[in-house]
């Protein structure tokens, strides 16, 4: 062994540790499980329109003394449409200034409630 | 060394050498011998394996065009995914009713004249006449592991195919609403041209959003009960009441059903039926 020249099992040990980590690389890759719902799904699920569509809606509803047939459509309508239960009260007697009005959003994901006190 | 053993002898230059080739050439062997052992069978089991997680993660996508079609009202949807391992078939909603799962809702209240749940026939709905059901799914059956899928209902849920137990991998959007005191229900099924489609491979989901249908009873002073009879085929009972005690706090009545502890004055039930054109 004395006359061989070992200068080069660098090489060898290299390539031992190159096909090593990518065996461990393959390992933590089969690891990872690829979901289907990304943060882009979630953030487009938040009803930020719905909500602010309903608040400007019941306010404006309030406005003319929220009569009772304005009052069902808006919930019948949010159930029907936006899938949302939606809930909202003038207080403390009918909407006769001044009032303030207690909103309640619920669409299972998303819930948001609001005290609006009127100008 | 070599050199005083060349004093001695003379012609055994290459010992050492054989020596070191017998021992290498004997660590290959042993190393080849343990792959096709171990490794091997291994190696088939993580590409099992990997088809499942593949699957589970095309059934959440599956999930959420279903959720697009239904929440948010987008009339159609298109998903292209590959099959692999297994096959996926679709059982759409009145493919042989005895033996498919079933949800029914009903109450306690059987008096026609202020009774609160009507039944599909437009009678009380009460356990012996509830109103009933029939989501259907969308099913995959792997061949070489041990679990199956569904997507049953608008929820992923996942068996073990040789012995009892389930899980919810991804949950529909039932809720019950404290401030308005309102339970929100949605029935999704499936609806198809033939009882069963099926597929393996590279395939595109179709799926348009048919009839949909929105009920609101009231239900102030009655209990509002819920049961899932499983598909004998399929049983994804333990992620279901798993559901109904975890998620929506329900209590179990006893009798296979589960009821709103809160008793809710208001029901809204959600009924809407998916279109499957291909898979």
């Amino acid at each position: 062994m004395a006359g061989l020249n070992d200068d080069a099992q660098w090489i060898v040990m290299m390539g031992f540790v190159i096909s090593f980590s990518f065996f461990f690389l393959a390992m933590i890759l089969n690891q990872s499980t690829v979901v289907g719902q990304t943060t882009a799904e979630s953030v487009l699920d938040f009803p930020k329109n719905d909500i602010r569509d309903v608040r400007s809606v019941i306010i404006n509803s309030s406005e003319i003394g929220d009569p009772d047939y304005v009052h069902n459509d808006i919930v019948n309508i949010s159930l029907f449409r936006k899938n949302a239960v939606v809930n909202y009260s003038c207080n403390p007697t009918g909407c006769t200034k001044p009032y303030t009005i207690s909103i309640h959003y619920n669409n299972g994901v998303t819930a948001y409630n609001e005290t609006y006190t009127s100008p | 060394m070599q050199t005083g053993r060349n004093s001695k002898k003379g012609n055994d230059h290459a010992v050492s050498e054989m020596i070191g080739f017998v021992i290498i050439f004997g660590i290959i062997i042993a190393g080849i011998g343990l792959v096709t052992l171990y490794g091997y069978p291994m190696l088939l089991q993580q590409q099992s394996s990997s088809n499942e997680q593949i699957m589970e993660k095309n059934m959440i996508v599956l999930q959420n065009d279903l959720k697009s079609l239904a929440y948010k009202t987008v009339p159609y949807s298109e998903t292209s995914l590959n099959v692999g391992g297994g096959a996926l078939t679709v059982y759409n909603t009145t493919y042989d009713t005895a033996d498919s799962s079933k949800f029914l809702i009903f109450g306690e209240n059987g008096n026609p004249l202020t009774c609160s749940i009507k039944n599909n026939n437009g009678n009380c709905a009460i356990s012996s006449a509830p109103l009933t059901f029939y989501p259907g799914d969308l099913r995959y059956d792997s061949t070489s592991a041990q679990t199956g899928l569904s997507l049953e209902n608008g929820a992923v849920v996942k068996r073990m195919l040789a012995e009892n137990g389930s899980a919810m991998l991804a949950q529909p959007r039932w809720f019950y609403d404290g401030p308005t005191n309102t339970a929100v229900i949605y029935l999704i099924g499936f609806n198809t041209t033939t009882d069963i489609m099926a597929q393996t491979g590279v395939g595109t989901v179709k799926m348009d959003l048919g009839l949909t249908n929105y009920t609101s009873y009231n239900t102030a002073g009655d209990t509002i009960h819920i049961e899932y009879t499983p598909n004998i085929n399929a049983d994804y009972s333990t992620a279901w009441d798993n559901y109904f005690t975890g998620t929506l706090g329900m209590s179990p009545d006893g009798e296979g059903g589960y009821y709103f502890v809160q008793m809710p004055s208001t029901l809204i039930i959600y009924t809407y039926e998916v279109e499957i054109e291909s898979v």
